[in-house]
Protein backbone atom coordinates (compact mmCIF):
# COMPACT_ATOMS: atom_id res chain seq x y z
CA UNK A 1 0.00 0.00 0.00
CA UNK A 2 1.25 3.30 -0.65
CA UNK A 3 2.16 6.07 1.49
CA UNK A 4 0.39 9.24 2.15
CA UNK A 5 3.16 11.97 3.17
CA UNK A 6 2.25 14.96 4.93
CA UNK A 7 4.11 18.37 5.05
CA UNK A 8 4.13 20.92 7.74
CA UNK A 9 6.57 22.69 7.41
CA UNK A 10 6.90 25.68 4.88
CA UNK A 11 9.20 25.57 2.25
CA UNK A 12 9.38 24.52 -1.73
CA UNK A 13 9.38 20.93 -3.63
CA UNK A 14 11.54 20.44 -6.48
CA UNK A 15 11.57 17.95 -9.15
CA UNK A 16 15.32 16.34 -9.22
CA UNK A 17 16.15 14.11 -12.22
CA UNK A 18 13.76 11.08 -11.13
CA UNK A 19 12.59 12.27 -8.05
CA UNK A 20 11.41 14.70 -5.73
CA UNK A 21 12.78 16.67 -2.44
CA UNK A 22 11.16 18.94 -0.16
CA UNK A 23 13.46 22.20 0.91
CA UNK A 24 12.78 23.55 4.06
CA UNK A 25 12.98 27.31 4.57
CA UNK A 26 16.38 26.36 6.25
CA UNK A 27 17.76 24.78 3.53
CA UNK A 28 17.30 21.41 5.16
CA UNK A 29 16.53 18.52 2.07
CA UNK A 30 14.45 15.39 2.06
CA UNK A 31 14.41 13.35 -1.01
CA UNK A 32 10.67 11.71 -1.49
CA UNK A 33 10.49 7.96 -2.00
CA UNK A 34 8.15 8.67 -5.51
CA UNK A 35 7.28 4.52 -6.01
CA UNK A 36 6.28 4.61 -2.85
CA UNK A 37 3.98 7.69 -2.31
CA UNK A 38 0.28 7.65 -3.10
CA UNK A 39 -0.35 10.88 -1.94
CA UNK A 40 1.04 14.45 -0.70
CA UNK A 41 -0.88 16.71 2.12
CA UNK A 42 0.28 20.12 2.65
CA UNK A 43 -0.74 22.26 5.56
CA UNK A 44 2.30 24.01 5.52
CA UNK A 45 3.47 27.10 3.35
CA UNK A 46 4.58 25.20 0.25
CA UNK A 47 5.99 26.28 -3.46
CA UNK A 48 5.71 24.13 -6.18
CA UNK A 49 6.36 24.38 -9.94
CA UNK A 50 5.32 23.07 -13.11
CA UNK A 51 8.11 20.49 -13.62
CA UNK A 52 6.86 19.38 -10.09
CA UNK A 53 3.47 18.63 -11.03
CA UNK A 54 3.80 17.25 -14.28
CA UNK A 55 6.28 14.46 -12.73
CA UNK A 56 3.51 14.06 -9.85
CA UNK A 57 1.09 13.24 -12.85
CA UNK A 58 3.56 10.60 -14.47
CA UNK A 59 4.00 9.33 -10.86
CA UNK A 60 -0.02 9.48 -10.73
CA UNK A 61 0.43 10.87 -7.03
CA UNK A 62 -2.72 12.87 -5.81
CA UNK A 63 -1.65 16.52 -4.03
CA UNK A 64 -4.01 17.83 -1.48
CA UNK A 65 -3.76 21.21 0.09
CA UNK A 66 -5.06 22.81 3.54
CA UNK A 67 -5.66 26.52 4.55
CA UNK A 68 -3.41 28.13 7.13
CA UNK A 69 -6.45 27.24 8.92
CA UNK A 70 -6.25 23.42 7.84
CA UNK A 71 -9.44 23.77 5.93
CA UNK A 72 -9.28 21.66 2.40
CA UNK A 73 -8.73 23.64 -0.54
CA UNK A 74 -8.26 21.38 -3.08
CA UNK A 75 -6.38 19.00 -4.91
CA UNK A 76 -4.21 18.16 -7.92
CA UNK A 77 -5.81 15.56 -9.37
CA UNK A 78 -3.56 14.22 -12.09
CA UNK A 79 -5.44 13.22 -15.52
CA UNK A 80 -6.95 10.10 -15.12
CA UNK A 81 -4.82 7.09 -15.29
CA UNK A 82 -7.29 4.41 -15.53
CA UNK A 83 -10.06 4.80 -18.68
CA UNK A 84 -12.82 2.73 -19.29
CA UNK A 85 -15.43 3.90 -21.00
CA UNK A 86 -17.83 1.29 -19.91
CA UNK A 87 -17.41 2.18 -16.61
CA UNK A 88 -18.21 5.83 -16.91
CA UNK A 89 -21.54 5.10 -19.31
CA UNK A 90 -22.47 2.77 -16.57
CA UNK A 91 -21.89 5.43 -13.71
CA UNK A 92 -23.84 7.98 -15.56
CA UNK A 93 -26.38 6.10 -16.32
CA UNK A 94 -26.84 5.11 -12.43
CA UNK A 95 -26.87 8.80 -11.87
CA UNK A 96 -29.42 9.99 -15.07
CA UNK A 97 -32.15 7.45 -14.06
CA UNK A 98 -33.34 8.60 -10.83
CA UNK A 99 -34.40 4.89 -9.43
CA UNK A 100 -31.36 3.63 -9.87
CA UNK A 101 -29.50 6.58 -8.51
CA UNK A 102 -31.95 6.55 -5.47
CA UNK A 103 -31.58 3.03 -4.44
CA UNK A 104 -27.56 3.50 -4.31
CA UNK A 105 -28.35 6.82 -2.34
CA UNK A 106 -30.49 4.33 0.01
CA UNK A 107 -27.80 1.91 0.47
CA UNK A 108 -25.22 4.76 1.17
CA UNK A 109 -27.81 6.28 4.26
CA UNK A 110 -28.39 2.58 5.40
CA UNK A 111 -24.71 1.63 5.31
CA UNK A 112 -24.31 5.53 7.05
CA UNK A 113 -26.76 4.66 9.62
CA UNK A 114 -25.83 1.13 10.22
CA UNK A 115 -22.26 1.86 11.56
CA UNK A 116 -23.57 4.86 13.87
CA UNK A 117 -25.64 2.51 15.20
CA UNK A 118 -22.54 0.23 15.96
CA UNK A 119 -20.57 3.14 17.18
CA UNK A 120 -23.60 3.89 19.71
CA UNK A 121 -24.21 -0.05 20.62
CA UNK A 122 -20.52 -0.18 21.57
CA UNK A 123 -20.84 2.49 23.88
CA UNK A 124 -24.19 1.35 25.12
CA UNK A 125 -22.42 -1.42 26.29
CA UNK A 126 -20.31 0.26 28.35
CA UNK A 127 -23.15 2.01 30.45
CA UNK A 128 -23.38 5.20 28.50
CA UNK A 129 -26.79 6.65 28.23
CA UNK A 130 -27.08 6.82 24.37
CA UNK A 131 -30.84 4.90 24.11
CA UNK A 132 -32.41 8.00 22.54
CA UNK A 133 -30.26 8.52 20.27
CA UNK A 134 -30.34 4.34 18.96
CA UNK A 135 -34.22 4.93 19.09
CA UNK A 136 -34.53 7.47 16.74
CA UNK A 137 -31.63 5.99 14.56
CA UNK A 138 -33.21 3.07 14.70
CA UNK A 139 -36.75 4.74 13.21
CA UNK A 140 -35.07 6.84 10.53
CA UNK A 141 -33.47 3.72 9.45
CA UNK A 142 -36.70 1.99 8.83
CA UNK A 143 -38.17 5.24 6.43
CA UNK A 144 -35.90 5.12 3.98
CA UNK A 145 -37.05 2.49 1.92
CA UNK A 146 -40.32 4.55 1.70
CA UNK A 147 -38.31 7.41 1.08
CA UNK A 148 -39.01 8.50 -2.84
CA UNK A 149 -36.37 11.33 -3.72
CA UNK A 150 -33.40 12.63 -2.57
CA UNK A 151 -33.65 15.42 -0.91
CA UNK A 152 -35.85 13.90 1.64
CA UNK A 153 -33.08 11.03 1.88
CA UNK A 154 -30.75 13.46 3.19
CA UNK A 155 -32.99 14.94 5.48
CA UNK A 156 -33.19 11.44 6.87
CA UNK A 157 -29.25 11.43 6.84
CA UNK A 158 -29.02 14.72 8.37
CA UNK A 159 -31.68 13.53 11.07
CA UNK A 160 -29.61 10.65 11.77
CA UNK A 161 -26.64 12.86 12.28
CA UNK A 162 -28.27 14.94 14.68
CA UNK A 163 -29.24 12.13 16.82
CA UNK A 164 -26.10 10.74 16.65
CA UNK A 165 -24.13 13.98 17.68
CA UNK A 166 -26.59 14.67 20.55
CA UNK A 167 -25.00 10.89 21.92
CA UNK A 168 -21.52 12.57 21.31
CA UNK A 169 -21.60 14.59 25.17
CA UNK A 170 -22.78 11.40 26.88
CA UNK A 171 -19.75 9.27 25.30
CA UNK A 172 -17.46 12.10 25.67
CA UNK A 173 -18.01 13.42 28.87
CA UNK A 174 -15.56 16.08 29.19
CA UNK A 175 -17.16 19.95 29.64
CA UNK A 176 -14.71 21.44 26.87
CA UNK A 177 -16.01 19.55 24.50
CA UNK A 178 -19.77 19.78 24.11
CA UNK A 179 -21.38 19.16 20.89
CA UNK A 180 -23.99 22.39 20.93
CA UNK A 181 -24.42 22.93 17.27
CA UNK A 182 -23.07 20.87 13.93
CA UNK A 183 -21.09 24.42 12.84
CA UNK A 184 -19.43 24.57 9.91
CA UNK A 185 -16.94 27.17 7.63
CA UNK A 186 -15.76 27.93 10.55
CA UNK A 187 -16.44 25.60 13.33
CA UNK A 188 -17.49 27.36 16.39
CA UNK A 189 -16.28 24.89 18.99
CA UNK A 190 -13.54 22.46 19.72
CA UNK A 191 -15.31 19.21 18.85
CA UNK A 192 -17.41 20.79 15.74
CA UNK A 193 -13.31 21.47 14.53
CA UNK A 194 -12.10 18.23 15.29
CA UNK A 195 -14.91 16.69 13.10
CA UNK A 196 -14.57 18.76 10.56
CA UNK A 197 -10.86 18.35 10.31
CA UNK A 198 -11.37 14.30 10.53
CA UNK A 199 -14.09 14.75 7.93
CA UNK A 200 -12.18 16.59 5.07
CA UNK A 201 -8.90 14.14 5.84
CA UNK A 202 -11.04 10.94 5.43
CA UNK A 203 -12.67 12.89 2.41
CA UNK A 204 -9.28 13.25 0.75
CA UNK A 205 -8.49 9.79 1.24
CA UNK A 206 -11.69 8.31 -0.23
CA UNK A 207 -10.83 10.58 -3.20
CA UNK A 208 -7.29 9.25 -3.75
CA UNK A 209 -8.27 5.34 -3.30
CA UNK A 210 -11.30 6.67 -6.49
CA UNK A 211 -8.38 7.63 -8.12
CA UNK A 212 -7.28 4.17 -8.63
CA UNK A 213 -9.93 2.89 -9.89
CA UNK A 214 -12.43 3.27 -13.13
CA UNK A 215 -14.77 5.12 -11.13
CA UNK A 216 -15.10 8.87 -12.03
CA UNK A 217 -15.33 11.11 -8.86
CA UNK A 218 -17.28 13.73 -10.44
CA UNK A 219 -20.59 11.57 -10.43
CA UNK A 220 -21.79 11.16 -6.76
CA UNK A 221 -25.17 9.35 -5.99
CA UNK A 222 -26.18 10.94 -2.75
CA UNK A 223 -24.55 14.49 -2.98
CA UNK A 224 -25.95 15.97 -5.66
CA UNK A 225 -23.24 15.94 -8.99
CA UNK A 226 -22.54 19.55 -10.62
CA UNK A 227 -19.00 18.63 -12.40
CA UNK A 228 -16.96 21.15 -10.76
CA UNK A 229 -16.86 19.30 -7.43
CA UNK A 230 -15.71 15.91 -6.38
CA UNK A 231 -18.99 14.10 -4.52
CA UNK A 232 -18.44 10.41 -4.72
CA UNK A 233 -15.85 10.54 -2.17
CA UNK A 234 -18.06 12.68 -0.07
CA UNK A 235 -20.77 9.55 -0.74
CA UNK A 236 -18.29 7.12 0.61
CA UNK A 237 -16.84 8.64 3.27
CA UNK A 238 -20.72 8.46 4.87
CA UNK A 239 -20.17 4.64 5.18
CA UNK A 240 -17.01 5.20 6.94
CA UNK A 241 -16.83 8.41 9.35
CA UNK A 242 -18.50 6.92 12.21
CA UNK A 243 -16.37 3.92 12.08
CA UNK A 244 -12.78 5.85 11.35
CA UNK A 245 -13.09 9.74 11.93
CA UNK A 246 -15.64 9.99 15.27
CA UNK A 247 -13.69 6.74 16.63
CA UNK A 248 -10.11 8.74 16.35
CA UNK A 249 -11.93 11.29 18.00
CA UNK A 250 -13.08 9.69 21.03
CA UNK A 251 -10.10 7.52 21.78
CA UNK A 252 -8.07 11.58 21.06
CA UNK A 253 -10.38 13.29 23.92
CA UNK A 254 -10.68 9.93 25.65
CA UNK A 255 -6.89 9.25 26.35
CA UNK A 256 -6.45 13.58 26.98
CA UNK A 257 -4.40 13.42 23.77
CA UNK A 258 -5.93 16.61 22.63
CA UNK A 259 -6.91 19.52 25.11
CA UNK A 260 -8.19 23.00 24.91
CA UNK A 261 -4.54 24.33 24.71
CA UNK A 262 -4.43 22.31 21.25
CA UNK A 263 -6.84 25.19 20.06
CA UNK A 264 -6.49 28.80 19.01
CA UNK A 265 -9.13 31.42 18.57
CA UNK A 266 -8.31 33.58 14.65
CA UNK A 267 -10.77 35.35 12.54
CA UNK A 268 -11.78 32.01 11.02
CA UNK A 269 -13.55 30.57 14.20
CA UNK A 270 -11.59 28.17 16.39
CA UNK A 271 -7.99 26.56 14.56
CA UNK A 272 -6.46 23.79 15.71
CA UNK A 273 -2.20 23.67 16.54
CA UNK A 274 -0.15 21.83 14.41
CA UNK A 275 0.86 19.94 17.13
CA UNK A 276 -2.79 18.83 17.42
CA UNK A 277 -3.06 18.18 13.57
CA UNK A 278 -0.01 16.01 13.81
CA UNK A 279 -1.42 13.99 16.87
CA UNK A 280 -4.61 13.84 14.75
CA UNK A 281 -3.39 12.64 11.88
CA UNK A 282 -0.80 10.11 13.40
CA UNK A 283 -4.28 8.45 14.87
CA UNK A 284 -5.90 8.55 11.93
CA UNK A 285 -3.15 6.37 9.95
CA UNK A 286 -3.21 4.04 12.49
CA UNK A 287 -6.76 3.60 12.44
CA UNK A 288 -6.40 3.29 8.70
CA UNK A 289 -3.48 0.73 9.23
CA UNK A 290 -5.53 -1.46 11.88
CA UNK A 291 -6.61 -4.45 9.93
CA UNK A 292 -9.93 -6.86 10.25
CA UNK A 293 -10.15 -10.36 8.75
CA UNK A 294 -12.07 -10.55 5.71
CA UNK A 295 -14.24 -13.60 5.24
CA UNK A 296 -14.93 -13.00 0.90
CA UNK A 297 -11.32 -12.66 0.33
CA UNK A 298 -9.96 -15.03 2.90
CA UNK A 299 -7.30 -12.69 4.62
CA UNK A 300 -6.67 -9.33 6.83
CA UNK A 301 -7.27 -6.35 5.11
CA UNK A 302 -6.91 -2.72 6.77
CA UNK A 303 -9.82 -0.26 6.97
CA UNK A 304 -7.92 1.85 3.99
CA UNK A 305 -8.31 -1.12 1.67
CA UNK A 306 -11.57 -1.67 2.94
CA UNK A 307 -12.36 1.89 1.41
CA UNK A 308 -11.20 0.68 -1.67
CA UNK A 309 -13.09 -2.95 -1.39
CA UNK A 310 -16.37 -0.73 -1.21
CA UNK A 311 -15.60 1.72 -4.48
CA UNK A 312 -14.76 -2.60 -6.11
CA UNK A 313 -18.41 -3.24 -4.93
CA UNK A 314 -19.76 0.20 -6.34
CA UNK A 315 -18.29 -0.68 -9.69
CA UNK A 316 -20.19 -4.22 -9.72
CA UNK A 317 -23.44 -2.29 -8.61
CA UNK A 318 -22.60 0.18 -11.70
CA UNK A 319 -22.10 -3.04 -14.30
CA UNK A 320 -25.36 -5.15 -13.09
CA UNK A 321 -23.46 -7.70 -11.59
CA UNK A 322 -24.08 -7.64 -8.18
CA UNK A 323 -26.14 -5.65 -5.99
CA UNK A 324 -23.78 -3.06 -3.65
CA UNK A 325 -23.78 -3.84 0.00
CA UNK A 326 -22.79 -1.37 2.30
CA UNK A 327 -19.64 -2.30 4.67
CA UNK A 328 -20.93 -2.61 8.30
CA UNK A 329 -18.73 -3.00 11.20
CA UNK A 330 -19.91 -5.84 13.09
CA UNK A 331 -18.22 -5.52 16.66
CA UNK B 1 -19.36 -1.85 -29.11
CA UNK B 2 -18.44 -2.27 -32.77
CA UNK B 3 -16.40 -5.05 -33.95
CA UNK B 4 -13.77 -2.36 -34.77
CA UNK B 5 -13.15 -2.24 -31.29
CA UNK B 6 -11.92 -5.73 -30.68
CA UNK B 7 -9.05 -7.22 -31.93
CA UNK B 8 -7.84 -10.19 -30.05
CA UNK B 9 -4.62 -9.99 -28.78
CA UNK B 10 -2.23 -12.40 -27.18
CA UNK B 11 -3.01 -11.34 -23.64
CA UNK B 12 -6.85 -12.00 -24.03
CA UNK B 13 -5.35 -15.39 -25.26
CA UNK B 14 -3.46 -15.46 -22.05
CA UNK B 15 -6.41 -14.65 -19.90
CA UNK B 16 -8.42 -17.22 -21.16
CA UNK B 17 -6.18 -19.64 -20.01
CA UNK B 18 -6.23 -18.22 -16.48
CA UNK B 19 -9.89 -16.92 -15.80
CA UNK B 20 -13.00 -16.27 -18.07
CA UNK B 21 -14.23 -13.12 -16.07
CA UNK B 22 -10.38 -11.78 -16.44
CA UNK B 23 -10.91 -11.83 -20.16
CA UNK B 24 -14.21 -9.83 -20.16
CA UNK B 25 -12.85 -7.26 -17.69
CA UNK B 26 -9.64 -6.44 -19.65
CA UNK B 27 -11.85 -5.96 -23.11
CA UNK B 28 -13.83 -3.61 -20.79
CA UNK B 29 -10.61 -1.53 -20.15
CA UNK B 30 -11.64 -2.42 -15.99
CA UNK B 31 -7.43 -3.48 -15.60
CA UNK B 32 -6.62 -5.18 -12.46
CA UNK B 33 -5.17 -3.02 -9.30
CA UNK B 34 -2.28 -1.97 -10.69
CA UNK B 35 -0.31 -1.80 -7.36
CA UNK B 36 -0.58 -5.43 -7.00
CA UNK B 37 3.28 -6.52 -6.12
CA UNK B 38 3.21 -9.18 -8.45
CA UNK B 39 1.82 -7.26 -11.53
CA UNK B 40 4.55 -4.35 -10.36
CA UNK B 41 7.27 -7.40 -10.20
CA UNK B 42 6.06 -8.71 -13.91
CA UNK B 43 6.23 -5.64 -15.57
CA UNK B 44 9.83 -5.20 -13.89
CA UNK B 45 11.47 -8.42 -14.97
CA UNK B 46 10.14 -7.53 -18.68
CA UNK B 47 11.43 -4.45 -18.38
CA UNK B 48 14.72 -5.42 -17.47
CA UNK B 49 15.41 -8.94 -18.84
CA UNK B 50 17.08 -9.50 -22.38
CA UNK B 51 18.29 -6.10 -22.77
CA UNK B 52 20.82 -7.11 -25.68
CA UNK B 53 17.64 -7.91 -27.93
CA UNK B 54 15.31 -6.53 -29.77
CA UNK B 55 12.13 -5.67 -28.06
CA UNK B 56 8.41 -5.30 -28.43
CA UNK B 57 7.13 -5.91 -32.06
CA UNK B 58 3.44 -5.24 -32.43
CA UNK B 59 1.57 -7.13 -35.15
CA UNK B 60 -2.38 -6.38 -35.27
CA UNK B 61 -3.71 -6.52 -32.23
CA UNK B 62 -0.77 -8.00 -30.11
CA UNK B 63 3.01 -6.74 -29.03
CA UNK B 64 5.59 -9.66 -28.41
CA UNK B 65 7.88 -9.41 -25.88
CA UNK B 66 11.24 -9.75 -27.48
CA UNK B 67 12.77 -11.12 -30.53
CA UNK B 68 15.76 -11.97 -32.53
CA UNK B 69 17.18 -14.32 -35.81
CA UNK B 70 18.75 -17.34 -35.05
CA UNK B 71 20.57 -18.17 -39.18
CA UNK B 72 17.79 -16.55 -40.76
CA UNK B 73 14.94 -17.36 -38.58
CA UNK B 74 12.77 -15.44 -36.82
CA UNK B 75 12.71 -16.40 -33.21
CA UNK B 76 10.05 -14.82 -30.74
CA UNK B 77 10.19 -15.03 -27.36
CA UNK B 78 7.76 -14.18 -24.70
CA UNK B 79 9.03 -13.08 -20.79
CA UNK B 80 7.18 -14.65 -17.69
CA UNK B 81 7.42 -14.22 -14.43
CA UNK B 82 7.12 -17.91 -13.64
CA UNK B 83 6.40 -20.84 -15.27
CA UNK B 84 3.11 -21.36 -12.93
CA UNK B 85 0.92 -20.54 -16.06
CA UNK B 86 2.44 -22.51 -18.08
CA UNK B 87 -0.40 -23.45 -20.51
CA UNK B 88 -1.40 -19.85 -21.03
CA UNK B 89 2.18 -18.78 -22.21
CA UNK B 90 2.20 -21.48 -24.75
CA UNK B 91 -1.37 -20.62 -26.28
CA UNK B 92 -0.19 -16.90 -25.96
CA UNK B 93 3.00 -17.50 -27.79
CA UNK B 94 1.20 -20.35 -30.52
CA UNK B 95 -1.23 -17.25 -31.23
CA UNK B 96 1.39 -15.44 -32.32
CA UNK B 97 3.60 -17.72 -34.31
CA UNK B 98 0.32 -17.89 -35.94
CA UNK B 99 -0.22 -14.00 -36.25
CA UNK B 100 3.10 -13.61 -37.64
CA UNK B 101 2.18 -17.32 -39.96
CA UNK B 102 -0.79 -15.10 -41.12
CA UNK B 103 1.70 -12.59 -42.59
CA UNK B 104 4.04 -15.05 -44.06
CA UNK B 105 6.87 -15.18 -41.83
CA UNK B 106 7.80 -18.80 -40.41
CA UNK B 107 9.29 -18.36 -36.42
CA UNK B 108 9.72 -20.61 -33.84
CA UNK B 109 8.64 -19.55 -30.22
CA UNK B 110 10.35 -19.67 -26.96
CA UNK B 111 8.90 -19.42 -23.45
CA UNK B 112 11.11 -17.18 -21.35
CA UNK B 113 11.20 -17.20 -17.55
CA UNK B 114 14.37 -15.49 -16.43
CA UNK B 115 14.43 -15.94 -12.71
CA UNK B 116 13.94 -19.46 -13.18
CA UNK B 117 16.50 -19.30 -16.07
CA UNK B 118 14.50 -21.53 -18.29
CA UNK B 119 13.55 -21.92 -21.83
CA UNK B 120 10.76 -23.60 -23.38
CA UNK B 121 9.96 -24.31 -27.17
CA UNK B 122 6.59 -23.87 -28.47
CA UNK B 123 5.96 -24.95 -31.96
CA UNK B 124 2.62 -23.95 -33.97
CA UNK B 125 1.26 -27.24 -35.24
CA UNK B 126 -2.14 -28.49 -36.79
CA UNK B 127 -3.58 -29.41 -33.52
CA UNK B 128 -2.36 -25.80 -31.63
CA UNK B 129 -3.80 -23.98 -34.78
CA UNK B 130 -7.39 -25.25 -34.45
CA UNK B 131 -7.46 -24.71 -30.83
CA UNK B 132 -6.27 -21.51 -30.95
CA UNK B 133 -8.98 -20.58 -33.73
CA UNK B 134 -11.31 -22.15 -31.33
CA UNK B 135 -10.10 -20.14 -28.32
CA UNK B 136 -10.44 -16.64 -30.52
CA UNK B 137 -14.41 -17.03 -31.35
CA UNK B 138 -14.70 -18.11 -28.22
CA UNK B 139 -13.38 -15.00 -26.73
CA UNK B 140 -15.34 -12.98 -29.12
CA UNK B 141 -18.27 -14.43 -27.97
CA UNK B 142 -17.46 -13.54 -23.78
CA UNK B 143 -16.23 -9.94 -24.86
CA UNK B 144 -20.26 -9.33 -26.08
CA UNK B 145 -21.98 -10.70 -22.86
CA UNK B 146 -23.42 -8.13 -21.06
CA UNK B 147 -22.24 -8.68 -18.06
CA UNK B 148 -18.86 -10.69 -16.63
CA UNK B 149 -19.15 -14.22 -16.04
CA UNK B 150 -19.41 -14.40 -12.42
CA UNK B 151 -16.31 -15.39 -10.63
CA UNK B 152 -14.90 -18.60 -9.93
CA UNK B 153 -12.59 -19.36 -7.37
CA UNK B 154 -9.41 -21.34 -9.20
CA UNK B 155 -5.99 -22.24 -8.23
CA UNK B 156 -4.86 -18.28 -9.76
CA UNK B 157 -7.08 -16.01 -7.42
CA UNK B 158 -4.45 -16.28 -4.86
CA UNK B 159 -1.99 -13.95 -6.82
CA UNK B 160 -4.37 -12.02 -8.77
CA UNK B 161 -4.68 -8.50 -8.85
CA UNK B 162 -8.14 -8.78 -9.50
CA UNK B 163 -9.21 -11.04 -6.61
CA UNK B 164 -10.21 -8.11 -4.48
CA UNK B 165 -12.36 -7.26 -7.22
CA UNK B 166 -13.87 -10.64 -8.06
CA UNK B 167 -14.46 -11.20 -4.05
CA UNK B 168 -15.14 -7.87 -2.14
Amino acid sequence: MKKTLYIFTNGQFHRKDNTIYFETEQGEKRFIPVEDTGEIMIFGEVDINKRFLEFLSQKEIILHYFSHYGYYMGSFYPREHLNSGYMILRQAEHYIDENKRLSIARLLVEGAGKNILRVLKYYKARDKKVDNSIVTIETLLGTIATCNDIPSLMAIEGNMREAYYKAFDEIIELPDFIFENRTRRPPKNYLNTLISFGNSLLYTICLGEIYRTHLDPRIGFLHTTNFRRFTLNLDIAEIFKPLIVDRVIFSLLGRKMITTDDFERGSEGILMKDRAKRCFIEQMEEKLKTTIKHREIGRAVSYRRLIRLELYKLEKHLMGEKVYEPFIATW
Amino acid sequence: MSDADIGVGGTLVWYYYICLRQVWLISHQITPDADDGNLILGRFIGETSYNREKKELAIGSSKMDVYHFNNGEMVVGEVKKSSKYNQSARMQLAFYLKELHKRGIQARGELRFPQEKKKEEVILDEDTLAEIERVERDILRLVYLQQPPPPVKNRFCKKCAYSEFCWS
